[in-house]
């Protein structure tokens, strides 16, 4: 593959992330939800916390910290639910980005258009960034100001980094979901499924020890439950960046491998497309 | 005679179009398993001391952790209905096109909502049976018979959700962004009305609204007629209570819904999407 094409390419996928920016723009309201649920979800679950632990029960404290490794529930919950909003967003955003292409009508008009088919498959995932980032920042404050808990510096630069090393890894889980949901045809229903099933699996609201022993073998090849593990890691115990380099590496080697199925998953659909007419079906 | 017969075909039209939608129906029963019900109780099992949620037993009187939040899950599946399933569905028919021509049929307002009221209670109670055998079977629900005497609380409250139901519609017939809306205010009334904890828990400013509402009541008599729970106040005081917001809460939807009603008319906005 030539220069020339690269830059092609290169091009319409920053032309698709405008496209997915210029969207969110024209629907402002979103913001507001984009506010409310990473604010009130954790905030519900944090009382939650409070009724099971008898508003903190020496006894049942004890019984959390040896399940999860803190007493700070405060900042447990909010670090999962961290997770929960970006596994939303990107679930909601690109991850069914193709099929609402597919619903709208416009994904054959794209796929008719000489660019790489990564353009389609990972454009939209740029402008979600944005709000991953601002659902962090928007927690971050949510959980100082409702709960008096102030996070630490060295943790928050940390989470950065760790939200850095994870975001090839969740945008190569995102794209095979997305390649997935295409042949699937119902969003909502999967949506729900895969974000119930990862929010269970990876640690989201109680600790992954209290699941049964397949469950925390699933939850090992997936990125979400490294991230969270780190974050906490980082934000309740002090961890230095040389303590959370296993999980970047596993979350390199899992967005290679995540990367790897969707794009050959992506193919597969795309010829068996070519010979039924599907992309441009309803 | 004939509105009950609407409001019968109503239910019976909800009910065949929802069914079209098999995997939509089954995501509604299963879906607050496995993000509510699930996670939740793992959670809380995190808390527990040798196999006992000592916390829970100290906030509200029982140790009975599956109980506290499959009952929980009665009030907001109630709730859910009534902003879903009979507010929302306003909006819907309006998205869909179809509210202008059902709304110059003879039939009244009031039996439109009680219509759908019907229909949504259907897959309520279908939604309940299905997530109650579940518990019963796999997670150590245990179901005292003694439950049934807070039947006359739940069908207070689902009086006063109707009230609820007509204010909501009166609202999402005006505003654009309806789902939002529906969305945020749907999580607020099960939350303030202590479906996920005991109210007592939320913040000073956030607990008179906690007791304005009837569901409050409701989830507070259920959970101690199924599980023995420690009352928020005296029993008796809580019917009163409930009796007199449901009072208030349904004329007050009434009104608001003949105002939006009637302001559309005058609008012209019926028909608009």
């Amino acid at each position: 593959m030539n220069a020339g094409v690269w830059a092609m390419d290169l091009r319409a996928l920053g032309a698709a992330g405008q496209m997915s920016l210029r969207q969110i723009r024209r629907y402002p309201s979103n913001f507001i939800g984009q506010i409310f649920w990473p604010v009130m979800l954790p905030a519900v679950w944090v009382l939650m916390g409070q009724a099971y632990s008898g508003g903190g029960d020496p006894q049942a404290m004890d019984a959390f910290a040896s399940r999860s490794g803190t007493t700070g529930i405060t900042l447990f919950i909010f670090v999962g639910y961290a997770m929960y909003m970006w596994l939303s967003s990107l679930l909601w955003g690109p991850g069914t980005s193709l099929r609402r292409e597919q619903m709208t009508g416009s994904l054959e008009a794209v796929f008719l258009t000489p660019v790489s088919r990564l353009v389609p498959l990972f454009g939209p995932t740029l402008t979600n960034v944005v709000w991953t980032v601002f659902q962090l920042v928007v927690m971050g404050i949510a959980v100082w100001l409702m709960f008096g808990v102030v996070l630490p510096l060295g943790g928050v630069l940390l989470t950065f980094l760790i939200v850095l090393a994870g975001l090839p890894a969740m945008y190569a889980m995102s794209a095979l979901f997305g390649a997935a949901v295409l042949r699937f045809g119902e969003i909502g229903p999967a949506v729900q499924f895969v974000r119930g099933a990862l929010s269970l699996l990876c640690g989201i609201t109680f600790p992954i020890v209290m699941l049964p022993v397949w469950a925390q073998v699933t939850s090992t090849v997936m990125p979400p439950t490294y991230l969270v593990a780190a974050i906490r890691e980082a934000l309740l115990n002090g961890a230095t960046p040389i303590d959370v380099a296993p999980a970047a590496v596993f979350l390199l080697a899992l967005s290679v491998v995540f990367g790897g199925i969707a794009i050959v998953l992506f193919r597969v659909l795309e010829a068996s497309a070519r010979r039924t007419g599907m992309l441009g079906r309803y | 005679m004939d509105e009950t017969r609407a409001a019968l075909a109503l239910a019976r039209k909800d009910i065949r179009v929802a069914s079209r939608y098999r995997l939509s129906v089954a995501s509604q029963i299963f879906t607050p398993l496995y993000q509510g019900v699930l996670p939740a109780l793992l959670f809380g099992a995190s808390f527990a001391v040798g196999g006992r949620v000592v916390g829970l037993e100290k906030t509200i009187g029982t140790a009975d952790l599956a109980g506290f939040i499959f009952f929980g899950g009665v009030i907001s599946g109630l709730v859910a209905t009534a902003f879903w399933a009979m507010g929302m569905s306003f909006r819907n028919e309006m998205e869909n096109g179809t509210l202008e021509p059902t709304w110059l049929t003879p039939t009244s307002k009031e039996t439109l909502v009680i219509g759908r009221a019907l229909g949504g209670m259907v897959f309520f109670v279908f939604g309940q049976v299905v997530l109650f055998a579940i518990g019963v079977a796999l997670f150590g629900l245990h179901l005292r018979w003694e439950m049934l005497y807070a039947v006359p609380a739940l069908v207070l409250a689902s009086i006063a959700l109707i009230g609820v139901a007509h204010l909501l519609a009166g609202i999402v017939l005006t505003i654009r962004d309806a789902n939002l809306f529906i969305d945020c205010t749907n999580f607020l009334f099960a939350t303030a009305s202590g479906v996920a904890f005991p109210i007592v828990l939320l913040p000073g400013v956030l607990q008179p609204i906690a007791y304005a509402l009837p569901t409050t009541y409701a989830m507070d008599i259920l959970r101690q007629h199924a599980l023995g729970t420690r009352p928020l106040m005296d029993p008796v005081l809580e019917y009163v209570a409930l009796i007199l917001t449901t009072l208030v809460m349904f004329p007050l939807g009434r009104w608001a819904f003949d105002r939006a009603e009637r302001r559309m008319r005058v609008r012209g906005t019926l028909g608009q999407y």
